[in-house]
């Protein structure tokens, strides 16, 4: 589905950004890369987006078409001047745009009945709802995802991790989640790349064999939580030595 | 996934808005009482001053003889031949001075190279009064309508111009990159996210501009001219009649109030979408 190969962006000489980046992404997984700030997860989120083109080494996707790729930011990003339907619709090509099309996208992220209002009256979680319905509606390949979750509270994120597992249920999209939050990454993910250093290689590649849904808090998540921290804690150390 | 419990509760986080609506009729209403307060125990204190004699009426006429001079000038006709003129010479040069700076400020915003080249210039000549270029264009156009209105559109063009240019600078790259993420052509980009994004500032440059422009078709009207409301001042001044005088500031301000209350309907209208303070609630 998506192969990249030797991937590299860095800034400011080398010090920050990622290197030597590869991975296989098969169709309909759940990819979780996790890692520390400054790590260059975001930015190999852009570069596979196509937002910064200044890479090195290959991306290729197959079947590839122009709209192939899906984007959810940290932020909702809606256009505040849309209502809610014109933002799910906006990546929409012009015939379909002003068709019912957005209905079924406004359905399955629960938003029916607020097709016509604006983001300014919309609470955090809805706004991440638009944008989710927004990010899906033209059937991406592949969903990016870039800590989708981290600015809502413990309680709507969990909604919302649940509302992303219903859709890959019924669409099984493949996505790509940056996160920075273990559990959510071992709740959603069915690999987890762990990415280390300065600037970012991925360190570990953690494989969650656990069917879907799984319990939050369950023993063998924990277990692997508790590997992942152990590996985040050697990089600690390991950064700790170097200097 | 999402439980029928809590779709129910986002639907009752969002209706309370229509309550609100009526509510504001009402504080509206008596915001404008409140408002005009002042004003009626002014414009009473200046009448009865007036008629006492406490005031030179050569000076200072009654606000009832002023607001005769104005039914008899409409009843005489000439007040909306005065009005319409004016009206035309606003309108015209607002225009043509929104028109130029939407494109030229379009340019600037949109392209660094453009904006390198044009900006200093426009900012050098932003910083000429605009007053200064009456004579310049009497000596070129006379004192016929063209130089009266290329005053007023100058006048209107910068602040449009400077209000376009923030705008379309200040659109947050964020949102772009959405556009970015749906392959949107240079365009595309413009039209869909770069322009309305940039309409709040936009709005506040006409409605700057709209001011600027009454003010300078005073200055175009008193140079010279054989109509219209600035020609009426030049009339009162000449003929010591101040109730002329004070009728044409009069309606100077209530035209000036109308029109910009139009701009104001719009922005309203165009810029409900707007997270600001007016639109709470």
């Amino acid at each position: 589905m998506l192969n990249v190969s030797r991937l590299k962006r860095t800034f400011n000489h080398d010090t920050a950004g990622f290197q030597d980046i590869n991975l296989s992404v098969k169709e309909g997984e759940i990819i979780g890369v996790l890692g520390t700030s400054g790590c260059g997860k975001s930015t190999l989120l852009r570069v596979l987006s196509g937002l910064d083109q200044q890479y090195e080494g290959t991306i290729s996707i197959e079947n590839g078409s122009n709209n192939q790729i899906g984007m959810m930011f940290q932020e909702p990003r809606l256009l505040p001047w849309l209502s809610v339907k014109k933002n799910i619709s906006f990546g929409l090509e012009k015939e379909e745009r002003n068709t019912e099309k957005y209905k079924t996208y406004l359905d399955l992220v629960g938003l029916t009945g607020f097709e016509n209002h604006y983001p300014k009256d919309l609470s955090g979680g809805m706004a991440q709802r638009t944008a989710i319905a927004r990010a899906l509606i033209t059937e991406p390949e592949i969903l990016l995802l870039d800590e989708p979750f981290s600015a809502l509270d413990a309680f709507t994120k969990m909604q919302l991790q649940d509302l992303l597992l219903s859709i890959w249920q019924k669409k099984k999209t493949t996505m790509i989640l940056i996160t920075h939050d273990i559990d959510e990454a071992l709740y959603l993910c069915d690999r987890i790349f762990v990415l280390k250093g300065q600037p970012g290689e991925v360190y570990s590649e953690v494989s969650i064999e656990k069917q879907r849904p799984r319990t939050r808090g369950d023993g063998y998540l924990s277990k692997q939580k508790a590997h992942i921290l152990h590996l985040l804690n050697v990089e600690k150390k390991a950064a700790g030595e170097h200097q | 996934m999402i439980s029928e419990t809590h779709k129910w509760k986002v639907a009752q986080r969002a209706s309370p808005q229509k309550l609100s609506t009526s509510k504001g009729i009402f504080q509206l209403g008596r915001g404008i009482l409140i408002g005009s307060i002042l004003p009626i125990i002014l414009l009473i204190a200046w009448e009865i001053a007036a008629r006492t004699g406490l005031l030179a009426a050569h000076l200072l006429p009654a606000p009832t003889i002023i607001l005769e001079k104005i039914i008899s000038m409409y009843q005489d006709g000439s007040l909306f031949g005065h009005i319409s003129v004016t009206l035309t010479r606003v309108f015209l040069g607002f225009a043509i001075g929104t028109g130029a700076a939407v494109v030229i400020g379009a340019i600037v915003g949109y392209a660094k190279t453009a904006e390198r080249l044009l900006d200093p210039l426009f900012q050098a000549i932003r910083s000429i009064p605009s007053l200064a270029w009456v004579p310049l264009f009497i000596l070129w156009m006379g004192i016929g309508e063209p130089s009266k209105i290329s005053l007023i559109a100058v006048g209107v063009f910068f602040p449009v111009y400077l209000n376009i240019v923030a705008g379309i600078q200040g659109v947050d790259r964020k949102l772009i990159e959405v556009g970015r993420i749906y392959h949107l052509t240079p365009y595309q980009l413009t039209k869909r996210i770069i322009l309305p994004a940039a309409l709040p500032s936009f709005i506040t440059g006409m409605r700057s501009g709209l001011g600027l422009g009454w003010m300078f078709v005073v200055a175009a009207e008193l140079m010279g001219a054989s109509e219209g409301l600035g020609y009426l001042l030049v009339v009162g001044q000449n003929t010591y009649s101040p109730d002329t005088v004070i009728a044409s500031i009069l309606l100077f301000a209530v035209l000036g109030k109308i029109t910009d209350a139009v701009l104001k309907w719009v922005e309203h209208r165009s810029l409900k979408w707007q997270d600001s303070m007016t639109n709470q609630g």
